[in-house]
C-alpha cells in the first residue's frame, strides 16, 4: 500500500524531481564526495601515502587552532561580526525590500533595484580598492576633501583598529545587501493584496500593515535564511577580513578570523592536514549549531522548523 | 585572482580528496609498478623513447611552447632518449596551484620550486636522486659544486638549485640620476649604514616633493628587511648574525641591530620619507620608480643589481651594499623530480642536459632563433623587429635556467664569469647548504607567522612606534613558542656543521 503511495508521489511530482536533478547532482559532487577528504585532518599528509594511506596523526593537526594566544580573539572575532552581520543584515535587506517593494514604477525600481545590487556583483579586490580610495592616508577621500578643508588632522585609517568594526559592517552590508533583498522582494509580491485591501479597509496605517502583515507573512523566510547563517556562523568571508583591510597588521585585533588565522598561518607551510582541520572544526561547529538553532525554533513554533 | 587563495587553501582539500577518490586505484600501481619497471627498461631497451613532463611558473609568455619544445626534443631524443613536455604557468596561477601539484595528484615528474622546496620534501613529494645525481647528472655536479648543497636535506639530494647569485648581502637600491643631480653621489656610494641615508632623502624630500622618498621593495608581501646582513637560515625564527663565524642561533628581533633598524625607520616615518600607508604598499619598486614616483628601497643586492634594476626599472639605478656579500643556502628556482614519478632516470638525464647544454639552455629560456629571437651585434638575444616583451609569442626568461645560454642585449655582457667569480671566492657562511626541517615545530611556526604578520610590516616600515611594540612583539614571539624553535634549529645547524 505505502509502496505504491510513494511510487505515485514520486510519478506525481516527477518533473519537480527533475528539476532538482542537477543540483543534487552538484551537490552530490561538490559537497558529499570530497567528504571523504575529511580523514586528512587526522593524518600527516605525504604524496606516497595520498588522501587515505598517509600516516594517521590524532587530533594534532587541530593544536595549533586552540594552543594560540589568538584563539579567543579569533572567535570572539568570527562569532561577533557573523552576529551583527546576520541581525542587521536581515534588517536593512527587509527594509530596502519593502521600500523597493512600494515603489510605484516599474522603472525606478528597476533602476533602484540594479543600483543597490551592484556591489554584490564585484570583485573583493575591487572593493578593497574602492574603500582604499575612500581611506587611504595621503591620497583618500575622506583625509583629503573632508578632514583637511575643515582644518582637522587627517586619521591613518589603516593603522586606527578602532573604525574598523564599522567600516567592516558597512562594507559587508553595502555588498550584501543587493543580494539578500531580492528574497525578500521575491516574498513580498507574493503575499496576497486582498490582506492589504482588508486592513486599509479596516483603516490600518502603512506602519501596521508592515508590521501585521508583512514580516509576519516574511517570518518563514528569515528563520531559514538565519538557520542557514547559524551554521556558518564559524566561517568567515575572507575576502572582506584580508583583502579590504589591506592586510594591515595593525589591524589584527579587529580583522582576525579563523578563516584569516589560518590562512596567514598555512600560507608558507601549505600544510594540507592542518588546513583540513580547521575546515573541520568549522563545520562541525556549523552543523552542531545549526541543529541546535532548528531544535529550539521547532520548540517555538513547529511549522516554522526547517526540518 | 588574489581573492582565490583562500579557496585555495580550503578547496585544496576537496579537490585533492576528488580527484584521488577517483583515481586512488591508479596512484596506487604506479606505486608499486614504478621502480622495477624503469631499472628492467632502462638496462634490457635503453631505445625506448621516456616521455616527462615539466612544470615551471614563468613571467614571459609561452604561447608557442609546444613548438619550442618540439625543437627541444630534435635535440634530447637522439642525444638521451627523452621526449619532454613543459607546461608553463603564469606567477599568480602558479602560487594558486603549487600545493595541488605538490599533492601528487597531478601528472608532473619535475615541478620546479620557487622560494623553497621544504614543502615538498615534508609532503614526500620530492625524490631522492642522491644516486641518480651521480649516475646521470655530472654535468650539474660540474657546473654547481658545492652550492648543490642547497638542495640537500641530511646528505640526500632532493632538489637541484639553479645556478645562481648565492652570494648578496643587504643594500640600497636608490635612482642614481637624482643623487648625481642633487651633487650627493658620493655620500650615496659611502652611505653603507641605514641612517647615513637620512639626509640623503631628506634631500629628494625636498628636491622632489612629489616623489616618495623610500619605499618598500616588494609591497608587503616580503618583509622590509628580509634580505638581512645575517642568515636567516630559511626563515626569521633563530638566525646567525655574523655567518661567517657565529656558531649559535639567535632571535634576530631580540638584537641591537634589529632594534636599531627598526628607530632608524621610525625616524623615516615621522619625518615623512615614507608614504604614510606603506603598511598596506601594493605596487612593487620597480613599478613606482618606472613611474617617477619612488627613489629608493632596501633589498638583496649584490655585483649585478645596479645593472639588472636599471634594465628592470628603465631608469639609472645606483646599489650601496651594506656589508661584504656573503654566499648562503638561497632557494631561488630549485627543481625537484616527483616522487611518483614513472621516469625517475629519464627525469635526471634531461635536468642534466638543460642545466648544461647551451642550445637547450637557450631554447627554453628564449625560443627559435629567427622567430623568438634574434641575435645583435654582440651575440646578445634580442626581439626580432617589430616584436617585444607584449607581443612576442615565447620568452620564459632566463631565470628559470642555468647560464648556458645566451645572454639576453639587457644582460651585463660579463655576467656569466662575475656570477662564478663571486660564488666562488666570496665569503660563505658557515650554514651554506643547511636546510630547516619544521616538521617537529609546525605549530609553533603557524603562530609564529601569525604574530608576525600582526606587527612586523609596522615595525619595519617605522609606522609603530619601535619603543612601545618592539618588546611587545619580542615578548608575543617568545609566547608563540620562538624559543622551542629556536632551539630545534640549534639542534639541526650542530648536527649539520657536525658532519
Amino acid at each position: 500500500m505505502s509502496k505504491t503511495n510513494a511510487f505515485v508521489k514520486i510519478k506525481k511530482y516527477f518533473p519537480f524531481y527533475l528539476m532538482a536533478l542537477p543540483g543534487i547532482i552538484y551537490f552530490f559532487i561538490n559537497s558529499y564526495i570530497p567528504m571523504g577528504g575529511l580523514i586528512l585532518a587526522f593524518e600527516k599528509y605525504t604524496v606516497k601515502g595520498g588522501i587515505f594511506r598517509s600516516p594517521k596523526v590524532g587530533l594534532s593537526n587541530f593544536k595549533f587552532l586552540f594552543s594560540s594566544a589568538d584563539a579567543w580573539l579569533m572567535t570572539r572575532n568570527t562569532i561577533a561580526y557573523n552576529l551583527v552581520f546576520i541581525v542587521l543584515g536581515t534588517v536593512v535587506a527587509i527594509v530596502v525590500a519593502y521600500l523597493l517593494h512600494e515603489l510605484k514604477g516599474n522603472l525606478p525600481r528597476k533602476i533602484y533595484q540594479t543600483i543597490i545590487l551592484f556591489p554584490s556583483l564585484l570583485s573583493i579586490i575591487i572593493v578593497s580598492y574602492l574603500v582604499n580610495a575612500v581611506l587611504a592616508g595621503d591620497t583618500g577621500f575622506i583625509n583629503n576633501y573632508i578632514l583637511i578643508p575643515l582644518g582637522i588632522d587627517p586619521i591613518s585609517f589603516y593603522s586606527e583598529p578602532k573604525f574598523w568594526p564599522f567600516i567592516l559592517i558597512f562594507v559587508h552590508l553595502w555588498q550584501m545587501t543587493g543580494t539578500s533583498c531580492i528574497l525578500y522582494l521575491a516574498n513580498m509580491s507574493a503575499i496576497d493584496s486582498g490582506l492589504y485591501e482588508a486592513a486599509s479597509l479596516d483603516g490600518a496605517s502603512r506602519w501596521h500593515a508592515f508590521i501585521n502583515i508583512t514580516i509576519p507573512c516574511l517570518v518563514p523566510t528569515i528563520i531559514t535564511l538565519t538557520i542557514l547563517a547559524v551554521g556558518k556562523i564559524f566561517n568567515s568571508d575572507f575576502g572582506l577580513f584580508y583583502q579590504v583591510p589591506m592586510n594591515s597588521g595593525a589591524l589584527i585585533d579587529v580583522t582576525q578570523t579563523i578563516d584569516t588565522y589560518v590562512y596567514r598561518g598555512l600560507m608558507n607551510t601549505a600544510n594540507l592536514g592542518m588546513s583540513a582541520a580547521a575546515c573541520f572544526y568549522q563545520s562541525v561547529v556549523g552543523f552542531i549549531l545549526v541543529m541546535i538553532t532548528n531544535h529550539l525554533v521547532k520548540k517555538l513554533s513547529k511549522e516554522n522548523a526547517m526540518f | 585572482m588574489r581573492k582565490k587563495i583562500l579557496s585555495l587553501i580550503l578547496s585544496t582539500a576537496m579537490a585533492v580528496s576528488v580527484l584521488t577518490a577517483c583515481g586512488s586505484s591508479s596512484t596506487g600501481t604506479v606505486e608499486e609498478n614504478a621502480p622495477s619497471d624503469n631499472s628492467d627498461e632502462s638496462s634490457e631497451a635503453p631505445k625506448e623513447i621516456e616521455k616527462i613532463k615539466v612544470f615551471v611558473p614563468t613571467g614571459g609568455k609561452a604561447d608557442d611552447i609546444e613548438e619550442v619544445m618540439a625543437a627541444v626534443n630534435e635535440i634530447t631524443i637522439p642525444e638521451i632518449g627523452v621526449e619532454v613536455e613543459f607546461k608553463a604557468y603564469e606567477f599568480g596561477q602558479w602560487f594558486q596551484q603549487y600545493s595541488l601539484f605538490l599533492s601528487g595528484t597531478e601528472d608532473v615528474d619535475i615541478l620546479a620550486n620557487y622560494g623553497g622546496y621544504l614543502n615538498a620534501v615534508s609532503q614526500g613529494a620530492a625524490y631522492d636522486m642522491t644516486d641518480l645525481i651521480q649516475e646521470y647528472g655530472q654535468d650539474i655536479i660540474a657546473r654547481e659544486g658545492d652550492y648543490l648543497k642547497s638542495g640537500e636535506i641530511d646528505g640526500h639530494q632532493y632538489a637541484i638549485p639553479i645556478y645562481a647569485g648565492y652570494s648578496w648581502t643587504m643594500g640600497m637600491i636608490y635612482r642614481k640620476d637624482i643623487v648625481d643631480e642633487l651633487g650627493l653621489t658620493e655620500a650615496a656610494e659611502k652611505a653603507t649604514k641605514l641612517e647615513d641615508w637620512e639626509p640623503i632623502l631628506a634631500a629628494v624630500k625636498k628636491a622632489y616633493p612629489d616623489m616618495t622618498p623610500y619605499v618598500l621593495n616588494n609591497g608587503t608581501t616580503a618583509s622590509n628587511f628580509k634580505y638581512g646582513t645575517w642568515d636567516d637560515l630559511g626563515n626569521f625564527y633563530g638566525v646567525l648574525m655574523d655567518p661567517i663565524k657565529d656558531k649559535e642561533v639567535k632571535d634576530v628581533f631580540e638584537t641591537d641591530e634589529y632594534a636599531h633598524l627598526c628607530e632608524v625607520m621610525h625616524d623615516w616615518y615621522q619625518k615623512g620619507y615614507c608614504d604614510k600607508d606603506i603598511q598596506t604598499q601594493t605596487d612593487s619598486f620597480t613599478v613606482l620608480t618606472k613611474n617617477d614616483a619612488a627613489f629608493c628601497t632596501l633589498g638583496q643586492a649584490d655585483f649585478n643589481t645596479a645593472f639588472y634594476q636599471s634594465t628592470t626599472c628603465n631608469k639609472p639605478m645606483g646599489v650601496t651594499l651594506f656589508d661584504d656579500q656573503i654566499a648562503r643556502t638561497y632557494n631561488n628556482v630549485c627543481y625537484t623530480i616527483m616522487s611518483n614519478t614513472e621516469h625517475p632516470e629519464a627525469a635526471m638525464k634531461f635536468m642534466n642536459l638543460w642545466m648544461s647544454n647551451e642550445k637547450v639552455g637557450t631554447l627554453i629560456s628564449y625560443g627559435i632563433e629567427g622567430k623568438h629571437y634574434v641575435l645583435d651585434e654582440n651575440g646578445m638575444g634580442k626581439y626580432p623587429d617589430g616584436v617585444d616583451a607584449t607581443s612576442t609569442t615565447y620568452h620564459l626568461g632566463s631565470n628559470l635556467s642555468n647560464i648556458n645560454r645566451i645572454l639576453w642585449e639587457t644582460e651585463n655582457p660579463e655576467y656569466p664569469e662575475l656570477l662564478v667569480e663571486h660564488n666562488t671566492n666570496d665569503k660563505k657562511s658557515i650554514a651554506l647548504g643547511f636546510s630547516f626541517d619544521t616538521t617537529n615545530v609546525t605549530n609553533e611556526i603557524t603562530q609564529l607567522d601569525n604574530v608576525c604578520s600582526k606587527y612586523q610590516a609596522g615595525l619595519e616600515t617605522g609606522t609603530l612606534d619601535p619603543e612601545q611594540y618592539l618588546p611587545e612583539f619580542v615578548q608575543a614571539l617568545k609566547d608563540a613558542g620562538l624559543e622551542k624553535v629556536i632551539a630545534e634549529k640549534q639542534a639541526q645547524l650542530d648536527a649539520f656543521l657536525a658532519e
